[in-house]
């Protein structure tokens, strides 16, 4: 009987070792989550661009959903989709901002949408000969198709864990998820190349949405109406029929004839393990003005050690690594080396790391508070902490500058001397608060104790939230720091109930290069708990207010300036999101935003041409060429 | 004997029972967060949420939820791990497919390792215990002393950096796409591994083997053996260690057992796709059906493995009645 006690003991320690540590979101499960996220390109020796050979690369974690196009909501297999399997109506250049990488083009269809004069109908124009991969090298992509994957995603057991929640303006698209409709009201296929899509209020973002994996066109298959992905609800992505440049090893043995459940893989995705994408036969480069497609074949590992992963690189046995955190001794390498230097690559992320604070949790009801502290933040001495320079710059407002084509580039209302906070200013603007009877500019009420503080317990948030209360103490703000791992931080943030004064280390990133992204989940009311993430309250009604226990009855809501927002198209939407970003910064002030993150890449020496993808914020796979003497 | 074989195979199914139902309370008990809202990330809406719950089966009673799971671990086709409740909530694949697609690394990991901590540990063990208080016995100790006290992913991480990046001597972690588990022993993709893996076992079976022979060496019947004449040769190999190993041969299936359900840090450390680095995996991604299926799984082998020494001990030695 002792030796089943070593069973038992060994499940028991299993069991908490997982209970303890089961929150790590490693790189961020979802597209949302801060990650590498953006950037600006390195060419490294045009010239020996060609293409031919095969690009080898690793990953530390496998994609989120098994490569199910209305299920993955993260950016790592975004880029694959993109770069390499997936074509949608429209799409990106595997650029930076400043190369138009954030810029929407014609891929499936043949122009951007025409949009109707009410910003309601939005009609697509497909191409033609654009057909799928074996075995479907003979169909030709339709309007039909396109339709097919909105149904599909629209089917909440479809897309779990996805953003289907995005295309709820589409007319009909909620009712028919919820099975109260046999179609989706507002798709409309006049004919096999033409979609029209009608909206039930105006979307500016509408057109990113057509750019997204959950839209790509899915092959029709005899009678059922989910063609090729009939009967494949949790597992369509390992059966997954290409349009891009490149397609699964053994996609050509796909034999979609037999019952879904005996149906076998592709070979070339075993989950946990590898994938493999070589050229897709059907694919014919006259059709895509965007994407090179320079190796003939990409190899790619997961799993393994972040730091033994970057060796492989620098011996050569891998060209990058996709998902990892380039280790400080191997960035200096490659700072220093100038044989190196070429090969390493950083690009401005279109995230923002910030500080949340509840809007309706005292002393943070008070706009002067969060104003001070905004000026006392250390944000040079926070950066320091993720690594310094190279991780990002300090961010001096909310949204990242490519969402607004740089507008508020040079914009920071709490401007300090280098970035490192100023006390000084600091208690002035306190000296104006509630909490600060005297006016001394320290906060004297019994409210600036004990704030109940959240933050995330792996590294760096613990120095950070160490240093965040040193930087305030001086002005009378003494916190109660808890630290949770970060699904259970974020989900403490997001609870209005849980009376969490301030949100220590929140990150956000773009879904796709749009300020809604950022506007309405961050700041709208519909964002609220249980929805996500407006973990400031901004906008929250008396009800849910006094619902959850606060005396505030009342916070100032951003809702129609958002709607209104995002009813502009072209430089007056760029124009909206900036004025948002401003009265948020100093009006509403929901947050001391303190780091644009850097995506940080290198890769090995046989490299010879790097390039930024904007939009999924990695390296465009497709435009990676391998020289000529290493091929 | 069929009474005895037929108990101790219903006290294995009430510690598997045990077992699961112990790490189901953990998950369910002490969750790091909400499956549903994990799997669905941050930026989402409530009815997502919802449809996840639904998806995983969540919004079931708790005893529904354990009933679905326990049934899984009956080994009966069509029920073992059924993938319709075993299935990844973290990358949406069948546990089982997982496991056993993963579980020829984990043998020729196990099994190779074995195989040198065998023999590294037993020879040096004889030595130590045969030359006590030389240098060769102070020399194995200190060997012991290191093997048992250097954490496996230190000497992981320093192997793989001085024997792959400094030196190049040997290949790197992994193993290549494409190639095949026994190609991959073969080229030498195994060897570090075996090696760090192997020096903890040793070492460990090193400081037994000593222990046991110097014990055994002292036995009436030694000393019998010597007045007879026999070499010290064989008395130290027909009867010393007879004697002596056969604690050795106990533990080491034990141990094979346990390495069999995964050895986690020396697979994840070496990235080698097999059992152990998958159940890392679901456990920092509280992905519980696999967690649950990694954790049965390994329990299992664990539990046979108790089940045949118990047997085997009663073959061996008489004393041992099946009561």
């Amino acid at each position: 009987m002792r030796r089943y006690l070593k069973v038992l003991a060994l499940v028991a320690v299993l069991g908490l070792v997982a209970a303890a540590c089961g929150g790590d979101d490693g790189g961020g499960a979802t597209g949302s989550e801060t990650g590498p996220t953006a950037g600006a390109t390195g060419e490294t020796g045009a010239g020996d661009v060609q293409p031919g050979g095969t690009l080898e690369l690793a990953m530390l974690g496998d994609v989120s959903s098994a490569f199910d196009p209305s299920k993955e909501y993260y950016s790592v297999t975004w880029e694959y989709y993109r770069c390499c399997l997936l074509r949608t109506l429209l799409s990106y250049n595997g650029r930076t901002t400043a190369e138009g990488g954030a810029d929407l083009q014609p891929d499936i269809a043949s122009a951007l949408p025409e949009v109707s004069s009410d910003g309601l109908t939005y009609t697509f124009t497909l191409k033609s000969g654009i057909n799928y991969s074996p075995p479907f090298e003979d169909v030709a992509v339709t309007s039909g198709d396109i339709v097919r994957a909105l149904e599909r995603t629209a089917d909440p057991n479809a897309s779990v864990g996805g953003y289907n929640f995005y295309y709820n303006p589409i007319e009909g698209f909620a009712e028919f998820g919820e099975g109260k409709a046999d179609s989706i009201a507002g798709l409309e296929t006049p004919d096999d190349s033409t979609l029209v899509v009608t909206l039930s209020s105006p979307q500016g973002y509408l057109p990113y949405l057509f750019a997204m994996a959950a839209t790509a066109p899915i092959p029709p298959n005899g009678d059922a109406r989910l063609g090729a992905a009939e009967g494949h609800t949790k597992d369509y992505g390992r059966f997954l029929v290409a349009t891009g440049p490149y397609m699964f090893l053994g996609s050509e043995n796909l034999d979609f004839s037999l019952p879904a459940d005996e149906q076998t893989p592709v070979a070339g995705y075993e989950p946990g393990q590898s994938i493999q994408f070589v050229r897709n036969p059907s694919y014919d480069p006259a059709t895509d003005g965007l994407r090179p497609a320079y190796p003939d074949a990409m190899n790619i590992s997961i799993g393994g050690d972040n730091n033994d992963l970057y060796n492989k690189v620098q011996a050569g046995e891998l060209d990058s690594v996709v998902d990892g955190i380039v280790p400080p001794p191997v960035l200096r390498t490659y700072s220093t080396d100038p044989t190196l230097q070429p090969h390493l690559n950083i690009n401005p992320s279109d995230a923002v790391r910030y500080v949340s604070f509840n809007l309706a949790a005292p002393p943070f009801d008070d706009v002067h508070v969060r104003k001070a502290f905004n000026l006392a933040l250390d944000k040079a001495g926070m950066r320091t902490f993720r690594g310094g320079e190279s991780v990002g710059e300090i961010a001096g407002h909310i949204f990242v500058n490519s969402l607004q084509d740089n507008l508020l580039a040079d914009y920071d209302p709490y401007a300090t001397p280098n970035s490192a906070g100023d006390l000084t200013a600091a208690q002035a603007e306190m000296a104006q608060s509630v909490y600060d009877t005297d006016g001394d500019g320290v906060c004297d009420a019994p409210e600036c104790s004990g704030i109940l503080a959240v933050t995330d317990e792996a590294d760096p948030y613990p120095d950070q939230a160490a240093l965040i209360t040193q930087n305030v103490e001086p002005l009378g703000l003494v916190f109660d720091v808890k630290s949770f791992e970060r699904t259970t931080m974020y989900a403490k943030c997001n609870d209005p109930s849980a009376q969490v004064a301030i949100c220590l280390a929140p990150a956000w990133g773009k879904d796709f290069p749009d300020g809604y992204t950022f506007a309405d989940p961050l700041f709208g009311s519909a964002a609220i708990f249980p929805s996500c993430c407006n973990y400031s309250l901004v906008g929250a009604s008396s009800d849910l207010l006094s619902e959850n226990g606060y005396s505030v009855t009342e916070v100032q809501s951003a809702d129609d300036v958002v709607t209104t927002a995002n009813q502009q198209i072209g430089d007056a939407r760029f124009q909206a999101w900036a004025d948002l970003d401003v009265l948020l910064m100093e009006e509403i002030v929901p947050w001391a935003p303190y780091l644009f993150d850097n995506n940080v890449d290198v890769t090995s020496a046989r490299i010879v041409n790097y390039s930024f993808d904007q939009f999924a914020g990695l390296a465009a796979w497709d435009q990676l060429s391998i020289h000529p003497d290493a091929q | 004997m069929g009474r005895y074989l037929i108990r101790r195979s219903l006290f294995m199914v009430l510690v598997l029972f045990i077992v699961s139902l112990i790490t189901f309370v953990i998950f369910v008990k002490l969750p790091a967060s909400d499956p549903a809202r994990r799997a669905v990330g941050r930026a989402t809406s409530p009815e997502n949420v919802e449809a996840a719950r639904i998806a995983f089966g969540l919004d079931k009673p708790l005893y529904v939820q354990y009933g679905r799971f326990a049934k899984g671990l009956i080994p009966w086709p069509g029920l073992f791990l059924d993938e319709d409740v075993y299935y990844s909530y973290a990358n949406f694949v069948p546990v089982k497919e997982e496991i056993f697609s993963r579980l020829p690394v984990t043998m020729a990991l196990a099994v190779g390792a074995a195989v040198c901590w065998l023999m590294v540990g037993i020879p040096i063990g004889i030595i130590s215990a045969v030359r006590r208080r030389t240098i060769w016995d102070r020399g194995s100790m200190v060997f012991a002393l290191i093997g048992v006290s250097a954490p496996v992913f230190w000497l992981a991480y320093l192997f793989l950096y001085i024997f792959w990046f400094k030196l190049g001597w040997a290949p790197p972690s992994g193993i290549p796409i494409g190639m095949s588990v026994w190609e991959a022993v073969l080229t030498g993709r195994f060897i570090l591994p075996w090696a760090v893996l192997s020096l903890t076992f040793a070492a460990f079976y090193a400081r037994m083997v000593r222990g046991n022979l110097i014990e055994t060496m002292g036995e009436d019947y030694i000393r019998t053996a010597r007045a007879k004449g026999l070499s010290e040769k064989r008395v130290i190999y027909k009867h010393g260690l007879r004697a002596a190993l056969t604690p050795v041969v106990t533990m080491f299936g034990l141990d094979l057992a346990g390495l069999l359900g995964g050895a986690f840090i020396t697979e994840t450390v070496f990235n080698l796709p097999g059992v152990g680095q998958y159940a890392v995996n679901a456990i920092f991604n509280n992905d519980f059906p696999s967690v649950m299926g990694v954790t049965i799984f390994g329990a299992f082998f664990i539990a046979l493995a108790n089940l045949l020494v118990d047997v085997a001990y009663a073959f061996l030695d008489p004393r041992v009645r099946y009561t």
